[in-house]
């Protein structure tokens, strides 16, 4: 190694202590593509929301087939010639809502997200139909409240409902090491309690697939 | 230092201070570990509480962590919320996308988002499901039950080999047979019985376990954890990742549990029912088809090691020069070696593991008479490890499923319900 060498080793440089030995505009030009990197990979990683959920693709149902699934069911229901006629017949119809049945293949549907599914469709109903629709409270729910101590309003025993509104949701799922996809059918469904008949039923169905990662 | 130096320096130690040392969460979700196998869940999930709520690289293994405490401590609410928030970033793709794959590649391993091997994967959903099982939601226990044998199913998939499926599948039978279960208590007897055959095919030995009529027939099902599951190792010098340990020779064979109620020896050792260890996590862990995680460290390894040599013969040449081709070569020398010395340096493997993992889950279904019962799990082979459980109820409808996890430090005897559950008559979830 030459004296001349040495003197521009930048390790050369911190063992003997010279700091006039690399001139400035060498340094950077040569390290330049190395601070390009730094900068583009602390923009990357630094500047931009990157958590655990913010870049993740779920192939699970979410919001905005909440909205899309209820305001098609509400639209569909109301449309109905059976359901209309039956309101013609006998007034408000004592309907109880039942939270959502997963029949879903490999996918799950937490409690906030089953009752959600019908909540929805039943506040959108009686938007568009206060007069048609008298909501009993399911019973399930009803002891809930009561265990509670809260006012659960009156016996369901004594309210006897007419209707049952409710839905299952079924799935195929195919999952490999490549993507996960899955196609929904949603079905919903009022049923005569007393009669043991359908009074009527509708579907929403959506696919959904998301491709894997290297890091998946 | 002039600024670019002091950039250049900065940059450099930054990069191997996030490789190397471990953030402050690290270490609290390290105590709690600690506090988990000395059986003090409460506190390991106070511990875990507020990690496990933020959305980093850990999210994930710090919610399976907290799931698993909250389990053992019979908290469901906690159990089910964190093993689903972990269910729902496995389940999602492209989690690390948007800078953190590059992260992981440039900088550090453990900076993209964990979400384990397969049976890792599988565990959470095994434990998602049982979570439900226990609160009696069936619908998405079976749900979660099944996801946990698709976790397992892609990777058979992926070597293009068919006969795969059936080899990875049948390592995880207690998927099958909870699944099983899940279906009797739906009332669809059909795919029950098509579940327990299939458990009955792929692990004939296990005949207790799949037998449709004594899952039937039960109103009690205990599910034990046993022993200590598999941990990433590495090798003492250069940090490479060798697989995971211990190998289950090492250790030797799974001791045979036992079940006491009120004196009387029910199943296993000296009982009716026979018991057997339906998976071994640590004999799962072996396949070697699951260790190739390692492909980002042992890539940077070998690029700085080219790069290194690179820097190295790049001097050799400035040797040999004079003038700028000296400066020029020279200078480039020592931005190769820096950054290849970097690279080698920041190649450290990932290590994290879900260190709650039990080596095996024996799942024990009995028909007790309606009433309150004292129950004992004990392993002959194994003297001291033993819970005892006084006031375990079994109901006259319906069925009662209760988590025993057995570690050395719990052992003795407990009362039933533990603080986490709820009196009778408040709704627990």
């Amino acid at each position: 190694m030459t004296r001349e060498f040495g003197k521009h080793l930048v390790l050369g440089k911190v063992l003997h202590g010279r700091q006039e030995c690399l001139p400035h505009w060498r340094f950077s030009r040569a390290l330049s593509p190395f601070l390009a990197c730094a900068l583009l990979l602390c923009l990357l990683t630094g500047c931009q929301e990157n958590t655990a959920f913010s870049h993740g693709k779920s192939t699970a149902l979410d919001s905005v087939n909440l909205v899309e699934m209820t305001d098609d069911m509400t639209r569909k229901l109301l449309g109905n010639a059976a359901v209309q006629s039956e309101m013609a017949a006998k007034g408000r119809l004592k309907v109880v809502i039942q939270p959502v049945e997963n029949r879903m293949t490999a996918e799950v549907l937490p409690r906030g997200a089953k009752d959600a599914f019908i909540a929805r469709l039943r506040n959108k109903l009686q938007e568009a139909a206060p007069e048609k629709f008298a909501w009993v409270v399911n019973r399930d729910a009803w002891h809930a409240v009561r265990a509670l101590e809260l006012d659960a309003g009156p016996d369901p025993d004594r309210v006897q409902p007419e209707y049952s509104l409710t839905a299952r949701f079924s799935s195929i799922t195919k999952e490999s090491s490549k993507s996960r996809s899955l196609y929904y059918l949603c079905t919903y469904t009022l049923n005569d309690i007393n009669g043991g008949t359908l009074l009527w039923t509708g579907s929403y169905e959506v696919k959904k697939s998301a491709v894997k990662g290297f890091l998946d | 230092m002039n600024t670019t130096r002091l950039i250049v320096v900065s940059f450099f130690a930054s990069c191997l201070a996030m490789g190397c040392s471990p953030t402050r969460d690290e270490r609290t979700a390290h105590k709690a570990v600690i506090d988990y196998h000395h059986g003090d869940y409460a506190r390991a999930i106070d511990r875990l509480r507020p990690v496990a709520g933020k959305p980093d690289e850990n999210f994930v293994l710090n919610n399976a962590r907290l799931g698993s405490a909250a389990l053992a401590s019979y908290d469901l609410t906690t159990a089910e919320n964190a093993f689903l928030n972990a269910y729902e970033v496995i389940n999602a793709t492209g989690t690390n996308s948007g800078g953190r794959g590059a992260a992981a590649a440039i900088i550090s391993e453990k900076m993209k988002v964990w979400k384990g091997e397969p049976f890792e994967k599988a565990m959470v959903n095994f434990y998602l499901g049982l979570v439900y099982y226990m609160g009696h939601e069936y619908d998405n226990a079976r749900a979660a039950f099944e996801n946990s044998l698709f976790k397992l199913r892609e990777y058979g998939e992926s070597r293009d080999r068919d006969d795969e499926y059936r080899a990875v599948e049948s390592d995880f039978v207690i998927g099958y047979v909870m699944l099983g279960r899940c279906y009797q208590r739906m009332g669809d007897q059909a795919n029950a019985r098509k579940s327990f055959a299939r458990a009955a095919e792929l692990r004939p030995g296990l005949t207790g376990l799949t037998n449709y009529q004594q899952h039937a027939a039960s109103n009690v099902l205990l599910v034990v954890d046993f022993g200590q599951g598999p941990r990433r190792i590495t090798a003492r010098y250069d940090s490479a990742f060798v697989g995971f340990g211990p190998h289950p020779n090492e250790i030797g064979p799974m001791p045979v549990p036992r079940v006491i109620v009120n004196q009387h020896v029910l199943a296993g050792a000296h009982g009716e029912a026979r018991i057997s260890p339906p998976i071994d996590l640590l004999a799962l862990a072996q396949e070697k088809r699951w260790q190739d995680i390692d492909t980002i460290r042992a890539v940077k390894d070998v690029v700085g090691m080219g790069m290194i040599g690179g820097g190295a013969y790049m001097a050799h040449k400035a040797s040999h020069e004079r003038g700028s081709a000296q400066r020029r070569d020279a200078t480039a020398a020592v931005a190769l070696i820096a950054a290849g010395a970097l690279l080698k340096a920041s190649s450290q493997a990932d290590t994290r593991t879900w260190e709650m993992l039990p080596r095996t889950t024996f799942l024990i279904p009995l028909r007790l008479p309606p009433g309150k019962h004292e129950i004992t799990v004990d392993f002959p082979q194994e003297p001291g490890l033993a819970q005892t459980w006084r006031g375990l109820v079994a109901p006259e409808r319906g069925e009662a499923t209760y988590y025993v996890r057995i570690q050395p430090r719990t052992s003795g005897v407990h009362e039933w319900p533990p603080t986490a559950v709820p009196p009778p008559g408040v709704a627990a979830r």
